[in-house]
């Protein structure tokens, strides 16, 4: 339990407040991602990268939590409004994730995670394949059309 | 190739996940490197501002309480096959119908149903609340969350359901084998009675199927097999089976 905190506490925390933006919500959905490695042991240990597996999981729990709150998405919207006016300047300065943040609800579920692994977590698109059981060129395919409703900073390269 | 390591791996590498050659050539870029360097303080730092603000025994608690909350729905569960049916006073347990919405025709997916006929895929079971499946776009799973099918038959009087996973195999789900079953009288919506755990990776899509009069099972799963296969193997741009009656599909991505 111990290596687990040490190694992907602070990656598995980012991921859950990055998309819940919700600091209690966001330490539940963690505890539930690291019991989910405990009580799927034999699935976690085989896993050459159980960084990609928290990393997978987290993303698509709390994307699934977000789907499922009753006007998640407006609420979600909210926050980040509150979130915006306490650490930026203003719309001008958002950064990539946090346009990308903006985005995601414009996108079906598979594409969310797509985008989260490719501009959030840095993955290459090889990566995000291979985490998401696709080929490159659907990841591409997926990517591009959500660059298309946000300019050219989030230009698949 | 870019110059430098992707975000990815300098995390990877943070994390002690590296093997030795490709960790010892990733810490030498970042050490050249300023702006490898940086991502990499600022992942370590990160680290360090978590451990500052979730002390490891309130961690450990924390994830201890969700493991027994995980633990009580595995309970229920029962050995794994690809498809994992479950009894009828489990699936009640595990998943409390809130909410019936007719499911028209107005997405990108399939959903033959017309008129007064509705269907339904909810997915629950998992360690969030439960959601109903969109037939528009693929809709993905978490470790442990089953699905349950509820139709509302209006003047059909048939059902049945099957599912075909991304290399094409067909599984009759409801009823397994012979001809559709005669749908529950009432205008309700009605569950199938089992819930199903898919097992596997990959996309699958599920089909109900609404008809008037019984179809027999192997016709279904041959539909399937020839949709499957007129979409050049592509689970996911599948067509509407050729049967009779009225049907929906979903294409669940399983975790």
């Amino acid at each position: 339990m111990r290596e687990l905190y040490t190694k992907y506490g602070g990656s598995v925390m980012g991921r859950c407040r990055y998309l819940l933006k919700d600091a209690t919500k966001a330490e539940d959905a963690m505890h539930d991602v690291f019991a989910r490695a405990l009580t799927h042991g034999d699935d976690f240990r085989a896993e050459a990268s159980p960084l990609t597996w928290l990393m997978k999981i987290a993303t698509n729990h709390c994307l699934n939590q977000l789907r499922s709150e009753r006007a998640g998405w407006r609420q979600w919207f909210e926050r980040d409004a509150a979130a915006r006016s306490e650490g930026h300047g203003g719309a001008g300065e958002l950064e990539t994730r946090d346009l990308v943040r903006r985005l995601l609800a414009k996108v079906d579920v598979e594409t969310q995670a797509a985008v989260v692994h490719y501009h959030v977590d840095g993955m290459t698109l090889e990566e995000v394949a291979t985490v998401l059981g696709r080929s490159v060129p659907t990841i591409r395919k997926r990517l591009e059309r959500f660059a298309e409703l946000g300019g050219e900073e989030l230009r698949v390269r | 190739m870019s110059a430098h390591e992707s975000e990815w791996t300098l995390r990877r590498l943070s994390a002690g996940e590296l093997a030795a050659a490709e960790a010892a050539r990733a810490r030498a870029h970042a050490a050249n490197c300023a702006a490898c360097g940086a991502t990499l303080r600022g992942l370590e730092q990160d680290q360090a501002r978590f451990e500052a603000a979730v002390p490891f025994e309130h961690f450990e608690a924390g994830v201890e309480r969700a493991v027994q909350r995980q633990r009580r729905s595995e309970s229920f569960r029962t050995p794994p096959r690809r498809w994992v049916a479950t009894t009828v006073a489990m699936a009640a347990s595990v998943l409390v119908v809130v909410l019936a919405r007719p499911l028209l025709s107005n997405g990108r997916g399939l959903n033959g149903l017309k008129g007064g006929a509705v269907a339904e895929l909810r997915i629950g079971g998992g360690s969030g609340p439960q959601r109903e499946a969109r037939t528009d776009a693929p809709e993905a799973l978490d470790y442990g969350e089953r699905v349950r099918l509820g139709y509302q038959a209006h003047e059909h009087r048939y059902v049945a359901a099957v599912s075909v996973d991304a290399i094409g195999e067909v599984t009759p789900l409801h009823p397994e084998s012979g001809e559709s079953l005669p749908v529950e009288p009432g205008a309700d919506m009605h569950w199938l009675p089992d819930s199903w755990e898919l097992t596997g990776s990959g996309a699958e899509r599920v089909v109900l199927v609404l008809t008037d009069a019984p179809v027999s099972v192997d016709a279904l799963v041959d539909a399937a097999r020839r949709a499957f296969l007129a979409a050049d193997g592509n689970v996911e741009r599948m067509a509407l089976l050729d049967v009779p009656g009225e049907q929906t599909h979903w294409v669940l991505i399983k975790p």
